[in-house]
């Protein structure tokens, strides 16, 4: 039947664009409407920069409040406007704005669409043998979508009334209710706006991505050969595409209730400010809303830390000249945790007035993920263990990656316990745990990714000595902020206040947010010499002579070292062995091109 | 075309009309269950949840019904059925854990508010088997009104 | 199942796993997270329907037939629900078509389908603008719960949010098979060889009758 040619018209199709392309490729096909998966990422990867800069200013504006709220810096005035108070302070709107929008961007624009955006465009075609994505048109939408969503949070920015300041959770009524706070009008109609394309832009990747690797492995590429990046990637897409769109409904009632005098989430309001009185609404349920966040919500953790944990399973056994440890049981905690990660999102609402009968299902659920946590945990150590190591600064992250998924995941026990969480809820302790384990480890994953692959995006290295100082300060740096979160939160430190001074159970804390806060800025700026190391090596950096830099045995590298639209001049190449053959029969690596040899021992 | 039924005209033209009739069957029995609540079955107790859960299934095998054959899965390969079907059973905890707080929040309400349950249970109308046109006159109508609260 | 010979190696790659083309599987997914924005709706719409003392009943707030006045529970509903399924039909019939490479059933089929869609967008209206005009809106809800008080505001919210994103679908349905009207009588389908994208477009239309079966019995049967 037809059939057949149609599943294999696509690979002819692309394979003509690879030879058709040199002649008419211009700027624009090429560098903005490109509908190359190599440059998708790369633009998935700088806007995904550029909002981990502004993000990370953010957060130093706010720790800047959090560690000197007496200074008087009158100079911010002339840079922030009204977003500073004429003594030089940040005023608390615009505090509580930062506070939020450094949360929205830094899980969304960055972890989400920076990593799994970069990443899954980047490797799954060259890691899977393909041309390019299923879809390359709807491939570049999803971009495309994702700049939309960018550039109108980023324009919230600049409303008059101030970005949406109501927690990047954006419960109701703070999020519902125009006259809660200034930042609840039109911020939080842009938010929405926002964070709708970006469910869209995550849609159409997600589907690209899952059809991509299902379909269009290469001859011989089963899934049990593919490298667990490519895994984790799939299954962060599956998270992706049956969890936005709860999150969009959520979205969609809550559009109601602000604009159209429905009551989903409202009931029993009164206003003070204005004279507003008591509100109309009655028999809705604050609590609905927050479930459906978290259906999204907590799906979306793994959807920021599964990539990482599959680029750092890859590079850790590539830099240890070892097959890794364990690779069905990786596969299977991929697969334990994508399914956990639906049935858990309860565990953010213990205290909310949820059932606590049912919380102790989600007790038992949460604390169920520790086991294929340490299952690859695990794995990593012993992927590692009497290795021949290189110490690039790829493997560096990596590891540090592990460093921070264990220090992190160990507080995740703590906090999934209801009884436990009755103290410990909302309190720096919260903070510590998620930055650790979600935020710093995410982005560790993605530095390993990008000091390991930036040979084959660019075609050059990074500079090695300024990852060496990029990877130790920052390591050091995360830990030094988010350590002593863990005794300021354990003493009952609340998160999002705007000034500790007022408090006199809190006050003694003085010191150490100001230590905090002079880490933070030294760490930020450390990410500025990354920055400085990325673009500077786009142009100037060590060019790549060998096609296999770092004697690996995936597909990418088996590619031109700077690929074209198509990715290989010829042939797409037939694998015939996993992954992962390090130092098996004396020899250091075979690439999965490699035919099994007539006395090879024992085969995957 | 090697693999399927539906490349035999006649067997796929007879597969869709058997079909048709059940859905159309399962529809109508669905109706008459709902119909005769409406006539005889008013309080809510054992029969009238019965006949909801009745009606559930239904609905449930006529999905499966539209699934299987009109958007033509069950021919499909196995391992594909899996990969629609698996993902869907996340919908049981989805159900289970909304529905159960939301009952929970309920008697949250009814047993520390009292002034909730006194709204909500206070009988304004005189049963609805009246009709709307008595509601009318008590419910005032707030479509011409502006939109209340959160709109500004 | 299949009678594709066993021992076939699906997963080995250099093909489909599942013998489909990228689209469809495409399509399949993107309708399981579709599945998912009206499982949330009609999940919060049961969660709010559970944390209430009451509700009202269906059977008295729906019970109206144009021309034929009220007093007619779940008549006009079941029309509706039948000319969907109708609906539903042609469009499987303008699959098989296609299957077979014949264009004129194609283009019948397909406008039979489109009709129905019409008509269920009409009756839709008709439903839409009649609750109007008894005071039905989002925020205004004129029908009293079952056991006489004062009526759930989320009532109609739920059923004007729900009906209307449905109705979405369905227009959204109708204008995908407007497209696959004119590219079938512009020979797109006969030069490319195969019917095969209006195959997908059937997806989508029986998943819009899929949901409508969810939608009609939450409202209007429990």
């Amino acid at each position: 039947m037809s059939n057949e040619a149609v599943l294999h018209s696509h690979d002819v199709h692309s394979h003509d664009d690879h030879h058709g392309h040199h002649h008419h490729e211009s700027f624009i096909s090429k560098y903005v409407f490109s509908q190359d998966h190599k440059m998708i990422a790369k633009q998935f990867l700088i806007t995904g920069m550029v909002w981990a800069i502004l993000g990370g200013l953010m957060s130093v504006l706010f720790r800047f409040q959090l560690g000197y709220p007496d200074a008087e810096f009158t100079w911010m005035k002339d840079l922030l406007g009204k977003w500073v108070n004429d003594k030089g302070q940040i005023t608390a709107e615009s505090y509580y704005s930062l506070v939020t929008i450094h949360g929205t961007v830094l899980v969304f624009f960055v972890l989400t669409a920076g990593l799994s955006g970069t990443f899954a465009n980047l490797l799954i075609p060259l890691q899977v043998g393909a041309r390019d994505m299923a879809s390359p048109f709807l491939n570049m939408l999803s971009y495309w979508f994702f700049l939309a969503a960018s550039l109108v949070m980023l324009s919230s920015l600049f409303v008059e009334t101030g970005p949406f300041s109501g927690g990047w959770t954006a419960y109701p009524p703070l999020s519902a209710l125009a006259s809660a706070q200034p930042g609840s009008g039109t911020g939080m109609d842009l938010w929405l706006i926002a964070m709708a394309l970006f469910v869209v832009s995550s849609l159409l990747g997600g589907l690209n991505y899952i059809a991509t690797i299902l379909n269009m492995r290469t001859k011989g590429m089963s899934m049990t050969r593919m490298p667990l990046t490519i895994w984790a990637l799939f299954f962060t897409a599956i998270l992706g595409v049956l969890s936005f769109p709860v999150l969009l409904s959520g979205f969609i009632l809550l559009i109601f209730d602000r604009n159209y005098g429905t009551s989903f989430y409202l009931s029993d309001i009164f206003i003070t400010a204005n004279n507003v009185g008591a509100l109309p609404n009655e028999g809705g349920n604050a609590i609905l809303y927050q479930h459906l966040f978290w259906f999204l919500g907590h799906p979306e953790v793994y959807i920021i830390i599964l990539p990482a944990m599959g680029m750092v399973s890859e590079v850790l056994s590539v830099n240890s000249r070892k097959p890794i440890f364990g690779y069905m049981a990786m596969v299977g905690s991929l697969f334990a945790i994508t399914i956990l990660a639906f049935l858990v999102w309860a565990h953010h609402m213990f205290v909310t007035g949820l059932n606590p009968f049912l919380g102790a299902f989600f007790v038992l659920l949460t604390l169920l993920i520790a086991v294929p946590s340490a299952i690859k945990v695990f794995n990593w150590l012993t992927t590692i263990w009497r290795g021949s190591i290189r110490f690039t600064p790829a493997m560096l992250f990596a590891i540090g990656f592990v460093s921070l998924f264990i220090s992190g995941g160990l507080t995740g026990i703590w906090l999934g316990n209801s009884a436990l969480d009755i103290h410990l809820h909302d309190t720096y302790f919260v903070v510590a745990h998620f930055h650790i384990v979600m935020g710093v480890a995410g982005i560790f994953g993605m530095f390993c990714g990008i000091y390991h692959w930036y040979p084959k995006m660019y075609g050059r290295y990074l500079n090695n000595t300024l990852g060496y100082i990029h990877f130790w300060v920052t390591l050091a740096g995360a830990y030094l902020i988010f350590w002593p979160m863990h005794y300021s939160g354990l003493a009952g430190m609340p998160r999002r206040y705007y000034d500790y001074a007022q408090w006199e159970s809190f006050k003694q804390f003085g010191d150490l947010n100001k230590f905090i806060t002079i880490v933070a800025m030294i760490v930020f700026a450390v990410q500025l010499l990354f920055l400085f190391n990325f673009f500077y090596s786009i142009w100037k950096g060590r060019k790549v002579r060998s096609q296999n830099p770092w004697g690996a045995t995936t597909l990418e590298w088996t590619t031109p070292i700077n690929p074209g639209h198509g990715n290989w001049p010829g042939e797409i190449p037939e694998v015939h062995r996993w992954a992962y053959d390090y130092g098996k029969d004396g020899q250091e690596f075979i690439p999965q091109t490699t035919p099994v040899g007539s006395n090879e021992t024992n085969h995957h | 075309m090697e693999q399927t039924a539906h490349a035999d005209t006649k067997a796929g033209r007879r597969e869709i009309w058997r079909v048709t009739i059940i859905l159309s069957v399962l529809t109508i029995i669905e109706l008459a269950i709902g119909f005769g609540m409406y006539l005889w079955v008013h309080e809510d107790g054992f029969l009238r949840a019965f006949l909801k859960g009745v009606i559930i299934i239904l609905m449930l095998a006529k999905a499966f019904y539209i699934t299987a054959y009109f958007m033509h899965l069950g021919h499909e390969l196995r391992n594909m059925i899996m990969t629609v079907v698996v993902p869907l059973s996340l919908f049981i905890w989805f159900i289970i854990a909304f529905l159960y707080d939301g009952a929970s929040y309920k008697h949250l309400r009814n047993t520390y508010d009292k002034g909730f349950k006194e709204r909500t249970t206070e009988k304004t109308h005189q049963g609805s088997d009246h009709g709307k046109k008595d509601l009318k006159d008590v419910q005032p109508q707030p479509k011409t009104e502006a939109p209340p609260g959160p709109a500004h | 199942m299949s009678t594709t010979a066993t021992g076939t190696k699906w997963w080995s790659g250099g093909r489909s796993p599942f013998n489909v083309e990228y689209g469809k599987l495409m399509m399949w997914y993107f309708l399981m997270s579709d599945a998912f924005t009206f499982g949330a709706f009609l999940i919060s719409y049961g969660t709010i329907r559970f944390s209430a003392n009451s509700w009202p009943d269906p059977n008295v707030v729906f019970q109206s037939f144009p021309f034929l006045g009220s007093g007619l529970p779940l008549l006009f509903v079941s029309l509706m629900t039948f000319i969907l399924i109708i609906s539903s039909v042609t469009m499987v019939m303008a699959v098989h078509a296609g299957h077979r490479g014949d264009k004129k059933a194609v283009v019948w089929n397909l406008v039979w389908t489109i009709l129905g869609g019409l008509a269920f967008l009409g009756c839709q209206a008709w439903e839409w603008t009649h609750l109007y005009h008894e005071g039905a809106w989002w925020g205004s809800n004129p029908f009293a719960n079952a056991d006489g008080s004062t009526g759930h505001q989320d009532f109609t919210n739920f059923f004007f949010t729900i009906t209307g994103f449905h109705g979405f679908h369905v227009f959204s349905g109708v204008v995908i098979n407007v497209i696959m009207l004119i590219m079938t009588l512009n020979n797109v389908f006969e030069k490319k060889g195969h019917y095969l994208m209006i195959e997908k477009a059937g997806l989508y239309w029986h998943f819009v009758d899929l949901v409508w079966v969810f939608v009609f019995t939450m409202f209007y049967l429990v």
